[in-house]
């Protein structure tokens, strides 16, 4: 079984990206800020990490550049509700970017494909 | 006496603020640069951009591997998508289109700490004749009508990112600027039968205030009615419209006068944040009498607030003249 680190600040979105990756058969690790998600990252070693770029503290591409010198190959899929985020060049180091929405059904399928490869 | 200067292509005044009389160290705030983190743009982590479409490497070096001395990418996640129909459409008074373009990114060099204005002359060449060579592989697409190429130096100029690179997107529409630009050059052209930039070329070698620097083929100045502080242009001494249909052999005495500049803007003003952009004559009308291409470079020492969005004027508080002499 698949696991995905689930990083969120929001509980309620966090939750609901629980569930439905859930239903799919996956299995969740969370984290609601940027250093638990590199802790929980050290310690889970998931297979694809869902990660917030608006978060209090190390914001999401932070996260990802420590991330990325741990790892340079777990997929990293950037979720942000700004779409200012999209001209900034740092974003090209996570596997895909897709804008918050209250519809799962773009990052459902984004998952599905990077977990498929 | 603070002074009303008008630009004489576009007819734009800005207000030369004299008194203000700032000098280059008033300007002088160190950028802070970010260190560590991962760069997608440096060698090695090739699979992490898209394939490139076009680079400088040894012959035997195969695609998407290090080895390159520049690269060509398509942005990874592009602001317009360059599959599909325009389907022009309008709604009421309303016009709109598909949102077509091309999003490229030029990673000019290898190295993560390097600066335009640090690289040796030849290398700045081949930035110089990379962008010529996308232009012209680009309007190979009927779809789009100009080409836009810019450059972000610095945080606070737009670049999220320190490995030296500039951008390339390919519009389907001529922007907004541009046409101020041609209509302004058309309209005196039809007037006086002369290029204004010419005219203005002229002028300027005249009076010798506002020159920075020239040699065989290319001019640099502040000009009259700078908008900004240090604003500088770059055109061909000869009349020119096009970019990408100049000879290449000028291209060596470009990219030297562009690194001249770029050099004396980071001794005068301690590596300024800056933008620089290409202004070139749109494919519909390459080769024409009244626009001559040029390059604009904008350090960014002041903010643009509610007056000069209100009003389309600026205020700049350094005199051209004096931001010349600087410069010299």
């Amino acid at each position: 079984m698949s696991k995905i680190l689930v990083v969120e600040d929001e509980k309620n979105v966090r939750l609901l990206y629980k569930e439905e990756l859930q239903d799919l058969g996956y299995e969740v690790i969370q984290a609601s800020n940027g250093g638990e998600a590199v802790e929980k990252f050290d310690i889970h070693r998931p297979d694809l990490i869902i990660l917030d770029i608006q978060l209090a503290g190390l914001n999401g591409i932070e996260t990802m550049n420590i991330i990325r010198k741990k790892s340079r190959d777990v997929p990293i899929i950037l979720c942000t509700a700004y779409g200012e985020y999209k001209r900034d060049i740092r974003t090209w180091a996570s596997d895909a970017y897709i804008t918050k929405s209250a519809d799962l059904k773009e990052l459902l399928s984004i998952v599905k494909k990077i977990l498929a490869i | 006496m603070p002074e009303l200067r008008k630009d004489p292509i576009i007819g734009r005044w800005v207000i030369i603020s004299t008194e203000r009389g700032k000098r280059p160290s008033s300007f002088q705030t160190p950028e802070k640069k970010s260190t560590g983190g991962f760069c997608p743009l440096c060698p090695g982590n090739e699979d992490k951009t898209p394939p490139e479409v076009f680079a400088y490497r040894p012959f035997d070096s195969p695609p998407n591997t290090p080895g390159w001395s520049l690269r060509v990418v398509p942005n990874k996640f592009p602001a317009l998508r360059i599959e599909g129909e325009l389907d022009r459409r309008g709604e009421g008074i309303y016009d709109k289109m598909n949102g077509v373009g091309a999003h490229e990114v030029i990673i000019e060099c290898p190295d993560h700490d390097e600066t335009l204005s640090s690289v040796p002359t030849s290398n700045f060449e081949k930035v110089l004749l990379t962008y010529r060579s996308r232009i012209n592989e680009l309007y190979k697409d009927t779809r789009f009508k100009y080409i836009s190429i810019f450059r972000n130096q610095g945080e606070v100029a737009g670049a999220s990112l320190a490995h030296p690179h500039s951008q390339l997107i390919a519009l389907p529409v001529v922007p907004k600027r541009l046409m101020e630009e041609l209509d302004g050059a058309k309209g005196y052209f039809n007037y006086k039968e002369r290029c204004v930039y010419c005219d203005i070329i002229k002028q300027e070698k005249k009076q010798d205030v506002r020159i920075i620097s020239e040699n065989q083929e290319f001019l640099s100045i502040v000009p009259f009615a700078s908008r900004f502080p240090f604003e500088i242009w770059i055109f061909p001494r000869q009349h020119n419209s096009s970019f990408e249909e100049t000879p290449e052999w000028k291209y060596t005495f470009l990219a030297e006068i562009f690194s001249d500049v770029l050099k004396r803007l980071d001794m005068a003003l301690a590596n300024p944040p800056y933008n620089f952009m290409l202004h070139t004559s749109p494919v519909s009308e390459k080769i024409n009498d009244y626009y001559h291409w040029h390059f604009e470079i904008i350090p960014r020492l002041t903010r643009v607030a509610g007056f000069e969005w209100g009003s389309g004027f600026y205020i700049n508080p350094t005199a051209p003249e004096d931001a010349a002499k600087f410069l010299r």
